[in-house]
């Protein structure tokens, strides 16, 4: 495992939100914050002045003697679609519920907008779209009665955009919820939810239950939102959706917030897989060990020690040499060339090689931001 | 405090069973005055004066029973009245919070900016006007069945006393002669007033049972049962504490006590309408003037839902099932 240097620190720059005239018109008091007392609400008002919107700090909940959420601190900012991943159990659900209000957090608190969940829990869901894990709508209504309902509950609500975003979705508002399918019920709770004009939404696994069609829309949709300067929280397990919409993403494992990744810096990440050299023994850097199993080892030029990775592994019978890099590829090309690897492959790492890595407490090269 | 939009969604959800139970409750009322004329509870008193050592288990006097009035205000005391305000107050106050929880449907409402205790308050208001409502109902069809209904009353021949031996003796040997008359001419509806407010007490205190017990559970039918539990042991403490002396200190503890409509009806009819109202006098046979008995119903159902309200503004509400 690589050491975390400052320079590979660097990989990981922070994605800037795009400025939108959209943002600056959200409420005028979000980002200037209440005015909560303590040094934690001093730093989140600065924070929210940064650009930050939403910030939990050393935000833990725990039940009986399990620790559901240690110290959870991150900070996105606004404008951002920022990714919540992790396994199931791993504390994101939990995150979000203790974030607005559902669940009494043990300590630490969050702010929204400037709003802290301990002093103006209302205030803070004013500024708040939800879509919980399992939406569920009064059955007793039709569709169309729980969008007005929804609208008018809200300050913010706009029953024409919850209208227009259920027929994007497709979705016969004249049913009665009760002889609704599960999807047809999400995508209910979907036009509610995106029908709100709130500076944040956050979405708790909001293509579960869809067709691939209507998956694509809903993304389709959280685009939009982040193009009209909405901040986006997105918790979800498929990997692809976080890939395509989010900007920043952060792991949970346990509880525990234990890695954050810009997703720019994700698509500067790939893996080489390739043959031993060419006529095999040493070439160029490259030397194949003398041992029964061969193990071939690469010699790392010094300015990239930090973000490359060599190992050999065993595909189909087969030694092949893999390569794990973090940063711009360009550099590396002349020096992959110098290697004298046959059969090269080049493939960008992804989402799921982080996960899985992350998943079982690996690590990556230029994984720096461990939290 | 109050949410319009929230009100109407509870409005509208509970409307179905307000209907079936105010309808029940109308009907009923009115068919039981119109039974009322149907008997001459005359005849049955040889019979009562038989059994006059249960009479403590009768929540009336017998010879109440002997009166329009006090065989109208049995009403209250009806099954059927019971039944339905007790499903209403007991399928109202379930569903506030753990009703909510149960159906999943608490997330997405609490992800709006309302407070809990608005929640609260708003499913509350329209409950308690619902129960008002349902005793106006019982009210309102004892009234028209009052207006409605008109009794047979037979005459009483002319006769003469034997003096000394104190016999009547009728001076016709023709058949008695009957007439009818309106039952309002016997009953003044006015005189349910307070039975009716009664009957609200003791549903308000069932509302706030329920909701206290919804408040800080997750499933409907847990607070369902326990809700009933509790009934049901009032009830059997209240038998108990009637039949026997040496559990008569049980009454004491038992909701049950603080119902007392027929004993309402009585005192109109003995000391006027604003007999039932006083704060001053108690009443024959107890230890409290008449007012504080659904007075007590009512200060323990506001204590109820202050519990409720501080449980469920302090509790972790669990993800949806």
């Amino acid at each position: 495992m690589q050491p975390i240097t400052e320079e590979s620190r660097n990989l990981n720059l922070p994605v800037s939100p795009p400025p939108t005239s959209q943002s600056d018109a959200l409420p005028a008091d979000a980002g200037a914050g209440s005015a909560p007392a303590g040094r934690h609400a001093e730093h989140s008002v600065r924070r929210a002045g940064d650009g930050t919107i939403v910030e939990t700090i050393k935000l833990t909940k725990r039940f009986g003697t399990f620790d559901a959420l240690v110290d959870c601190s991150l900070q996105v900012s606004r404008g951002e679609v920022f990714g919540l991943l992790g396994p199931n159990g791993a504390g994101k659900t939990t995150l979000i519920r203790s974030m607005l209000g559902f669940l009494q957090p043990t300590s630490g608190h969050c702010v929204i907008a400037g709003h802290d969940n301990r002093h103006s829990s209302v205030r803070l869901r004013e500024q708040v779209a939800y879509l919980p894990g399992d939406a569920r709508v009064p059955r007793h209504m039709r569709g169309a009665g729980v969008l007005r309902f929804f609208a008018e509950m809200h300050p913010v609500g706009d029953l024409a955009r919850s209208r227009e975003v259920a027929e994007r979705l497709e979705l016969d508002t004249r049913r009665r919820v009760g002889s609704m399918s599960t999807g047809m019920r999400q995508k209910l709770a979907l036009s509610v939810v995106l029908g709100l004009q709130t500076p944040v939404i956050i979405l708790d696994e909001p293509t579960a239950n869809l067709d691939p069609t209507i998956r694509a829309e809903v993304l389709k949709l959280v685009v939009e939102a982040r193009q009209a300067g909405r901040t986006v929280l997105l918790s979800s397990h498929v990997l692809g959706e976080i890939e395509d919409t989010c900007q920043r993403v952060v792991f949970l494992r346990r509880g525990h917030l234990v890695k954050e990744l810009a997703m720019a810096d994700l698509f500067q990440r790939h893996r080489i897989t390739a043959g031993p050299p060419i006529g095999g023994g040493a070439r160029g850097n490259a030397v194949e060990s003398a041992s029964p199993t061969p193990k071939i080892q690469i010699e790392v030029p010094e300015p990239w020690r930090t973000q490359v990775q060599c190992e050999t592994v065993r595909e189909e019978g087969r030694t092949r040499i893999r390569i794990e890099t973090a940063g711009d590829l360009a550099p590396l090309l002349p020096w992959l060339d110098s290697l004298n690897l046959t059969n090269l492959r080049i493939e960008p790492l992804g989402l799921r090689a982080v996960y899985d890595s992350v998943h079982h407490g690996e690590d990556t090269p230029g994984s720096e931001d461990e939290l | 405090m109050i949410h319009r939009v929230l009100m109407r969604k509870y409005i509208g959800q509970s409307m179905l069973l307000f209907l079936a139970c105010a309808t029940t409750l109308f009907a009923f009322a009115w068919v039981r005055v119109w039974v009322v004329s149907l008997l001459d509870m005359g005849q049955f008193k040889t019979i009562l004066n038989q059994f006059r050592e249960f009479e403590k288990f009768a929540p009336i006097e017998f010879d109440a029973l002997f009166t329009y009035a006090g065989r109208v205000g049995m009403t209250y005391d009806e099954p059927i009245v019971i039944l339905c305000t007790v499903v209403w107050c007991i399928s109202r106050g379930s569903d506030v919070v753990s009703g909510e929880l149960n159906r999943g449907t608490l997330e997405m409402m609490l992800a709006q900016p309302i407070r809990r205790i608005t929640l609260l308050a708003t499913h509350a208001t329209v409950s308690v006007a619902g129960l008002a409502l349902l005793c106006l109902m019982v009210w309102g069809g004892i009234t028209v069945g009052i207006e409605a209904t008109t009794v047979t009353e037979t005459v009483d021949p002319p006769s003469f006393r034997i003096p000394m031996i104190n016999i009547d003796v009728p001076l016709t040997v023709a058949d008695p002669v009957t007439e009818e008359i309106p039952l309002r001419q016997r009953v003044n509806a006015s005189t349910y007033a307070a039975s009716t407010f009664s009957l609200f007490a003791f549903g308000f205190f069932l509302l706030g049972l329920s909701s206290m017990f919804s408040t800080i559970d997750r499933y409907r039918w847990r607070t369902v049962g326990a809700v009933v539990g509790v009934y049901i042991l009032q009830l059997v403490m209240f038998g108990l504490g009637k039949a026997a002396a040496s559990l008569e200190w049980l009454l004491s503890m038992t909701f049950f006590s603080c119902y007392r409509p027929q004993k309402m009806t009585s005192l109109v009819t003995s000391d006027g309408l604003g007999a039932p109202w006083s704060l001053a006098t108690p009443i024959p046979d107890g230890t409290f003037p008449p007012l504080v008995y659904p007075l007590v119903l009512i200060t323990l159902g506001v204590i109820f839902y202050g519990i409720g309200a501080t449980c469920f503004s302090r509790r972790d509400l669990p993800a949806p099932l």
